[in-house]
């Protein structure tokens, strides 16, 4: 094992990012986890590897972001990006919690997210993309991928807590018609979004990515010029929604009707037209369907 | 035409001046009021200096670009030169022209791309409201009040003549509520909000709850809540400070019962919270995120929620009923308590205002008044809770006509999240 895991001894900021990981409770992808070991583990890990394999994953992410953002980094700066918050606590103390983690077995009955995992690395790789491809206003590729990690990041919570939420996704992900988390409502007090932006804003994420994940389900927030959301947020709801229907479209599934709900009102607030898409589907192949 | 500016396809300034002449004409002719908005960028010179002035050209043709999008059809778009532009709004009045400055230098600040570099640029907006004057007297008072609007600092819209001034969400606000709302976006952006707990004490000395208390902290600089509450209940920032104190509030109930103590965290709530349909949603998606058991979560309600008990104040009280917290009301006694709508707020407790308690025992009317508050209470099976408590002699007189709990200094202070469990362990072992 290299110094990456060994180190010297747990430092407070180790066992910070370590409880800040629990506390998020969203179970890390065990596969992630696997995948980050066997790299930390060589005698010359790549650096590079294991902070992109790192900031794939929502719940390790999410514990960086609420780490970095905590009084004990002080309160002048704040992250807003998965990528800032690993630059802040530096990869050996990241590493080590991540082993921590491992090692200590901190969650053990870790309900079946693969779909999650997958689809929040997909689309948060996708949007970032397409924030710098699209050179879309005012949109920060970082930014766009920090949403689209987070987006749904109420789900595994969800899952966690309600043994009919996966029967429930399934309907929501079926309605043509009605809004996601109006189907969701039928069945439970709240919904996805609404845990996702309070969860944000406890992380201190910007502005602009809370209300677009409380909102990114809305039709009216993403059309109506009355509707207070700030059009950065608007964009990046857009983004996420098109960066979703474009993994779906590569990898030949159809899993939920957002596209068929939101499609117009998206392409509308990117400024695209649909003959534009065609073209955008084969250029971003590489980056959606990419396993890492 | 030759008054047209070749950057933007505005008018010019002398486009904009023959224009205002005709406009000023048509105001005083038919009465209607006539509106002239001066809007400058802050720091524009920087910008230009650092990047070039094609990098300035790209900036300001955006920019208009977004204007020409935000008042198409109301008013008359002039650029007078530079970084400066001038609105001619015919048919507005003072409160319209306040809003649509708002409008304005929210477009101005969406961020904008050069190069690989985003910026966020702000604006300082002048008003004038046409009053029996030729057209460049006119203005030039709208001139003036964007210059007074640029030493203030930027960003900020002032009003020829001193009327108040617009907020960056477009609501009348003084100067010194504008610079805490802005310190209040920057609590939320920087991780300047926590909470601070005061224990309530039960007569027989077990803890009845302890409420939290939000405080609000920018760059070492503290702003008490008595000047922030105002201000972000005016501006609707309290539903976003609301929502963040209830998922901490509840995740410290939760902490405190993992570490053994079933202590009831009570978190206040607003009514600007209360009147919103996703109220319930944000309780349950705080007591889901934090696993908290809900008995241990109460809603303390602000007097203020009295003026009017909506159907969705009274719904969204249900169903938080429903998801299992309690419900207590606060500073009873004083503002808009009306002993009407009592009955129709399902609370299991009520806190008197401290008002009636720092003249405990002295003034013999008031101690009269506490009891028969306390005694409504009972009968209503509501526990009775003094606040504000600092004396011995406070104390004795309030447990004399029989209220159930004390909170106030004479137990503890509002203490930092770090210290609560430290505070109950030694209390513990004692």
């Amino acid at each position: 094992m290299n110094d990456a895991l060994q180190g010297s001894v747990p430092t407070a900021v180790d066992s910070l990012f370590e409880r800040s990981i629990i506390d998020v409770g969203i179970p890390p992808c065990p596969v992630i986890l696997d995948r980050f070991m066997a790299e930390a583990r060589k005698d010359e890990p790549d650096y590079n590897r294991l902070a992109i394999i790192i900031v794939t994953d929502v719940g390790l992410s999410a514990g960086l972001i609420k780490t970095a953002n905590s009084p004990y980094f002080g309160m002048r700066q704040r992250v807003r990006s998965v990528n800032e918050a690993l630059a802040i606590l530096g990869l050996d103390t990241a590493s080590r919690a991540v082993a921590g983690i491992v090692l200590r077995k901190a969650f053990p009955n870790v309900p079946n997210l693969e779909r999650f995992w997958d689809a929040s690395a997909r689309i948060a790789r996708l949007s970032g993309w397409l924030a710098q491809h699209l050179e879309i206003s005012g949109l920060r590729a970082d930014d766009a991928y920090t949403y689209g990690l987070f987006r749904d990041c109420g789900i595994p919570v969800l899952l966690g807590r309600f043994p009919n939420y996966e029967a429930i996704l399934a309907t929501a992900n079926q309605d043509a018609v009605r809004s996601f988390t109006d189907v969701e409502e039928e069945h439970l007090p709240t919904n996805h979004a609404m845990i996702g932006c309070i969860l944000a804003q406890s992380w201190w994420l910007p502005e602009e990515i809370c209300l677009a994940i409380r909102n990114h389900h809305d039709l009216a927030a993403l059309q109506s010029a009355n509707f207070n959301l700030p059009m950065l947020s608007r964009r990046l709801i857009a983004t996420g929604q098109l960066a979703e229907h474009i993994v779906q479209q590569q990898l030949g599934l159809s899993l939920t009707q957002e596209w068929t709900k939101l499609g117009a009102a998206c392409l509308q607030v990117l400024d695209l037209r649909e003959e534009q898409l065609e073209a955008l589907y084969v250029e971003a192949a590489p980056i959606a369907e990419a396993e890492e | 035409m030759n008054n047209i500016d070749s950057l933007t396809g505005f008018l010019d300034r002398l486009g904009c001046l023959h224009e205002a002449v005709m406009l000023t004409a048509d105001a005083t002719d038919s009465g209607h009021p006539f509106a002239v908005i001066w809007l400058d960028l802050d720091r524009f010179k920087k910008i230009n200096d650092s990047f070039g002035h094609l990098a300035g050209d790209e900036i300001i043709q955006e920019l208009a670009l977004r204007f020409r999008n935000r008042v198409s059809g109301r008013a008359v778009l002039c650029r007078m030169g530079g970084d400066e532009f001038v609105f001619l709004v015919p048919k507005c009045d003072l409160a319209q022209a306040q809003q649509l400055a708002g409008e304005l230098a929210r477009t101005v600040e969406e961020p904008l791309t050069i190069g690989n570099l985003t910026l966020r640029p702000t604006a300082s907006i002048g008003i004038a409201i046409h009053h029996r004057e030729d057209s460049l007297t006119l203005i030039e008072r709208a001139d003036r009040a964007m210059i007074a609007a640029k030493s203030k600092g930027g960003n900020s819209i002032v009003c020829s003549g001193e009327e108040p001034i617009p907020g960056r969400l477009g609501i009348t606000l003084a100067r010194e509520e504008l610079s805490i709302e802005s310190t209040l976006h920057t609590a939320l952006e920087t991780g300047g909000l926590s909470l601070h707990y005061q224990p309530i004490i039960r007569a027989d000395g077990e803890i009845e709850a302890v409420e939290a208390l939000m405080r609000c902290s920018v760059n070492g600089e503290n702003i008490s809540p008595g000047k922030f509450i105002p201000v972000a209940e005016k501006t609707g920032l309290i539903i976003r400070l609301g929502e963040w104190c209830l998922l901490q509030g509840a995740m410290q109930a939760r902490q405190l019962h993992d570490a053994g103590y079933c202590t009831k965290v009570a978190i206040n709530v607003s009514r600007a919270q209360l009147v919103s349909p996703k109220f319930t949603q944000a309780l349950h998606a705080a007591l889901i995120c934090s696993n908290a058991k809900p008995e241990l979560v109460e809603l303390e309600l602000t007097e203020s929620l009295f003026m009017d008990v909506s159907d969705t104040i009274q719904k969204n009280l249900k169903n938080a009923l429903a998801a299992g917290v309690s419900l207590s009301i606060d500073d009873f006694g004083t503002g808009y308590s009306c002993l009407a709508n009592l009955k129709d707020i399902p609370a299991k407790k009520l806190k008197l205002d401290r008002a009636f308690i720092t003249v405990l025992p002295e003034d013999r009317r008031a101690l009269a008044v506490v009891k028969a508050m306390t005694q409504l209470g009972h009968e209503l099976g509501m526990t009775v809770v003094a606040e504000g408590c600092e004396r011995q002699e406070e104390i004795d007189a309030l447990l004399d006509v029989g209220v159930d709990a004390i909170q106030g200094f004479f137990y503890a202070r509002p203490m930092p999240e770090e210290s609560l469990l430290p505070w109950l362990q030694t209390r513990n072992s004692k």
